[in-house]
C-alpha cells in the first residue's frame, strides 16, 4: 500500500499552508512534526480528503483519492484535533453512531465497540454521557472511533492532547499493536511520544517536508551539537538567551544545568551529548512559535 | 441506512431547544384551546345564560332545536325565536350576538333592527343545500390550530435548523471521512428531519383535535361552515364546506407547510454556518410572502397562496377556488409542498457532500 502525494498545494488566501508536497508513505507509522502554523493539520485533512487541494494530487496505490471516494473512505480512520460530539449520546452511543457511519454490521459495531472501549479505559464509562466526561476522556473516545473500522490508513492529529502519562503509554502500547501492515500518520506536540512510535518522522516547516527519516537518520543531522554544561544558576538565564536552549534544570546546589545547541563548545565544562528528537525540533522550529 | 436514521432522529430528539419547542406548543395549543372554550357565551333569549361549558351546552341545545337542512320556515321561526327583546340603541342587529345560532341568522337575515330582511335562504346561499348545527366549537379550534400551526412551523424552523450546520462544529471531521459521510449521512439527515416534522405535526394536530372533541364533541362536523356565526362570515371561505372537510383541509395544510418548512430549513442549515442564521434565514424565508405587496384578490395570489405562510394561515388558500364539488384548490400545496421539501432535500445533501472542514 502506498499514499503518495504529487505536488500537493492547499493556499487560503494569499496563505500557503501546504506547499508542492511530494511525499511517499508506505505501511508504518509516521510522525509529523511541525510548529503551529506549518502545515500539519491542513496535510492530514487534504489526506482525509476534508478539504479540496489547490492544485496537486493525492494517490493511493496510483488511484486518485477523489476518485476512490466512499472506497477511499472506507480505508481511513480518522481522529480531528478539535472535534464535536454529541453531548446527550453515551459513550457507546457515540462510537455506534460512527460505525454506522463507517458501514459496519451493527452486531460487529457492538462487539468492536466494546473491545475499544476497553482498549482506551473507558469500558466503565460506556453508558456515560458524552457531556460528562474529562477532556482525556472525550480525546480518548475520538481515538477509539478513528480505529472502529481497522482502518488501514490511520490519521491521528494531536491524539495525546489531554491525556495523562499514563493513557499516553496506553495509547502508545494502542498504536504500536495496530500499526502493522498500516499506514498511521500522527502529529502531536509531545516529541517523546512520537520517539516512541513513529518509525518515520517528517519536520514540516512552512507547508513544505524539511526532513523525513527514522529518529537516528534525522537527529544524525545535528550529531556533535549538543551540549550539556553546569554553569551558575546567576548565569544560566544569559546562557539561555545567548544559545538554543533545550533544557533547563536546576540542581539546587547553585548550579543549573544545561541543554544547549551549539556549533562549538558554549563553555569550558560542556559535554557533547548525543541529540534527541527534541534537540532537533529545537534545531529546526528555534525561530518559529514553539507549540 | 434505518440506523443512521435513528440516530438522527435521537440526535433532533436529544436537543433541549426541540424539547422546550415541542412543550411550547403543546401548552399554546392546550392555553388556546381552554381559553376559547371559557370565553364561549351564551343566552338562550329567555332564562339559561353562561359562559364556557354552560354557554356550549346552550348553543348545542339551541343548535338541536334547528338541526338539518336550513329552510325558510327555519328562517323565519329563528328570526322570531331570538328577536330582540330589548332597544338595541342604534346597534346593527347583524353584530348582536346572544348564542351561535342567533348570531348566524342575524348575520344573513336581520335588518338594522333585528327583524326579517326578507332574504330566502336560496337568495343567501343560492341552490346549495346548507346543513345547520352547533359549529363554532369546531370553527374556534380550527381559528386556534391557524395560531398554533403557524408557531408550529417555527418549532420546524428551530427543530431542522441545527441538522446539518449543527456539525459544522467539528463533528463534521468525523462524518465526512467516514464511508457513508458524504452519501448516506445526508439522506439519512433529511430522512430523519422530514419524519421528526411529521411526527411532531402529528402530535400536535391530534392533541388540537383530541381537546376539540373533548370540549365540543362531534357535534356540528357535518354541518355547513357557511351558516356560521358573525366572527366567521367575513372573509372567511366562502364555499359550502362542512366543518369535518374544512378541518381535514387544514390539517393537510398543516402538513404541507410543515413539510414545506422543513425543505426551507433543510437547505438553510446545510449552507450556514450556525443554527441561529439557519433558523433566522428560514423564519425571514417564511415570512416574506405575508410582507409582500399581494392581495388575495390578485391573480398572483394563486401562486404566492402556495408558499408555506399560506398553509398555516389556511383560510386565503382555501378561498382560492373550489375546483369540484368536494376538491378546493388548496389541493395544489400538497405539490407544492413535494417541491419545497424535494428542493431542499437534495440541495441540501449535495451541500454537505461537497462541505469542506474548515
Amino acid at each position: 500500500m502506498e499514499l503518495k502525494t504529487t505536488e500537493l498545494t492547499k493556499t487560503f488566501g494569499h496563505k500557503t499552508a501546504v506547499d508542492h508536497l511530494n511525499l511517499s508513505l508506505s505501511k508504518g507509522v509516521y510522525g509529523l512534526l511541525g510548529a503551529n502554523g506549518a502545515g500539519k493539520t491542513t496535510l492530514m485533512r487534504l489526506l482525509c480528503n476534508l478539504q479540496r487541494p489547490t492544485s496537486g494530487k493525492i494517490f493511493l496505490n496510483g488511484e486518485n483519492i477523489g476518485k476512490l471516494g466512499q472506497q477511499y473512505q472506507n480505508l481511513l480512520g480518522y481522529l480531528p484535533q478539535r472535534f464535536g460530539y454529541y453531548p446527550n449520546f453515551t459513550a457507546l452511543d457515540f462510537l455506534l453512531y460512527a460505525a454506522a457511519l463507517k458501514g459496519l454490521e451493527e452486531r460487529f459495531a457492538r462487539k468492536k465497540a466494546k473491545e475499544l472501549l476497553e482498549a482506551v479505559g473507558l469500558s466503565k464509562e460506556s453508558a456515560h454521557k458524552i457531556k460528562t466526561f474529562s477532556g482525556g476522556m472525550k480525546q480518548r473516545l475520538g481515538i477509539a472511533q478513528a480505529m472502529l473500522n481497522d482502518p488501514n490508513i490511520l490519521i491521528l492529529d494531536e491524539p495525546t492532547a489531554g491525556l495523562d502519562p499514563k493513557e499516553r503509554v496506553r495509547f502508545r502500547n494502542l498504536i504500536s499493536a495496530f500499526a502493522e501492515e498500516r499506514i498511521v500518520i500522527l502529529s502531536t506536540h509531545i516529541v517523546s511520544d512520537i520517539e516512541f512510535i513513529a518509525e518515520e518522522i517528517i519536520m514540516m516547516k512552512a507547508g513544505q517536508v524539511i526532513d523525513l527519516g527514522s529518529p537516528q537518520e534525522i537527529t544524525s543531522a545535528i550529531n556533535g551539537q549538543v551540549w550539556e554544561c553546569v554553569i551558575p544558576t546567576a548565569k544560566a538565564e544569559a546562557y539561555a538567551s545567548a544559545f538554543p536552549t533545550v533544557n533547563l534544570r536546576n540542581t539546587g546546589y547553585g548550579e543549573t544545568i544545561l541543554r544547549i545547541i551549539a556549533d562549538h563548545t558554549p563553555v569550558e565544562n560542556a559535554v557533547r551529548v548525543q541529540p534527541n528528537l527534541e534537540d532537533l525540533y529545537l534545531f529546526y522550529f528555534k525561530g518559529d512559535t514553539e507549540k | 441506512m434505518k440506523k443512521l436514521i435513528e440516530f438522527e432522529l435521537k440526535k433532533i430528539f436529544a436537543r433541549r431547544l426541540t424539547q422546550l419547542a415541542l412543550a411550547a406548543i403543546l401548552i399554546l395549543s392546550a392555553l388556546l384551546g381552554f381559553s376559547s372554550y371559557q370565553n364561549k357565551y351564551a343566552f338562550d333569549g329567555v332564562s339559561q345564560e353562561g359562559t364556557g361549558q354552560t354557554a356550549v351546552a346552550i348553543n348545542k341545545e339551541i343548535a338541536a332545536k334547528y338541526e338539518g337542512p336550513l329552510t325558510d320556515k327555519k328562517v323565519k321561526q329563528m328570526m322570531s325565536d331570538f328577536a330582540p327583546q330589548t332597544d338595541l340603541h342604534g346597534l346593527n342587529a347583524a353584530y348582536l350576538y346572544h348564542n351561535a345560532m342567533q348570531s348566524a341568522v342575524f348575520a344573513r337575515f336581520s335588518d338594522l333592527d333585528g327583524n326579517w330582511n326578507g332574504l330566502k335562504v336560496s337568495d343567501v346561499f343560492g341552490n346549495e343545500e346548507i346543513k345547520i348545527g352547533y359549529i363554532d366549537g369546531w370553527l374556534s379550534t380550527s381559528q386556534n390550530m391557524v395560531k398554533i400551526f403557524l408557531a408550529l412551523s417555527f418549532v420546524v424552523a428551530i427543530m431542522v435548523a441545527p441538522v446539518f450546520c449543527g456539525e459544522y462544529g467539528g463533528v463534521d471531521n468525523i462524518i465526512l471521512t467516514s464511508k457513508y459521510g458524504r452519501t448516506k449521512c445526508g439522506a439519512a439527515k433529511a430522512a430523519a428531519s422530514l419524519i421528526a416534522t411529521l411526527i411532531i405535526t402529528l402530535i400536535t394536530v391530534l392533541s388540537n383535535l383530541l381537546l376539540a372533541f373533548i370540549l365540543y364533541g362531534k357535534s356540528g362536523l357535518d354541518c355547513s361552515i357557511l351558516f356560521a356565526p358573525m366572527p366567521f362570515t367575513e372573509g372567511y371561505i366562502p364555499f359550502n364546506i362542512t366543518c369535518k372537510t374544512l378541518i381535514i383541509y387544514q390539517t393537510l395544510l398543516a402538513f404541507t407547510g410543515t413539510i414545506s418548512v422543513c425543505g426551507i430549513t433543510l437547505l438553510a442549515s446545510a449552507v450556514s454556518k450556525n443554527q441561529m442564521t439557519a433558523a433566522s434565514a428560514t423564519a425571514a424565508i417564511y415570512l416574506l410572502p405575508a410582507m409582500l405587496p399581494i392581495s388575495e384578490t390578485s391573480p398572483l395570489f394563486r401562486y404566492a397562496g402556495l408558499l408555506p405562510v399560506y398553509h398555516a394561515q389556511f383560510v386565503s388558500l382555501m378561498s382560492v377556488e373550489q375546483m369540484s364539488s368536494d376538491l378546493l384548490y388548496a389541493l395544489w400545496a400538497i405539490p407544492a409542498a413535494l417541491i419545497f421539501a424535494g428542493i431542499g432535500i437534495f440541495s441540501s445533501r449535495k451541500v454537505f457532500s461537497k462541505h469542506q472542514v474548515s
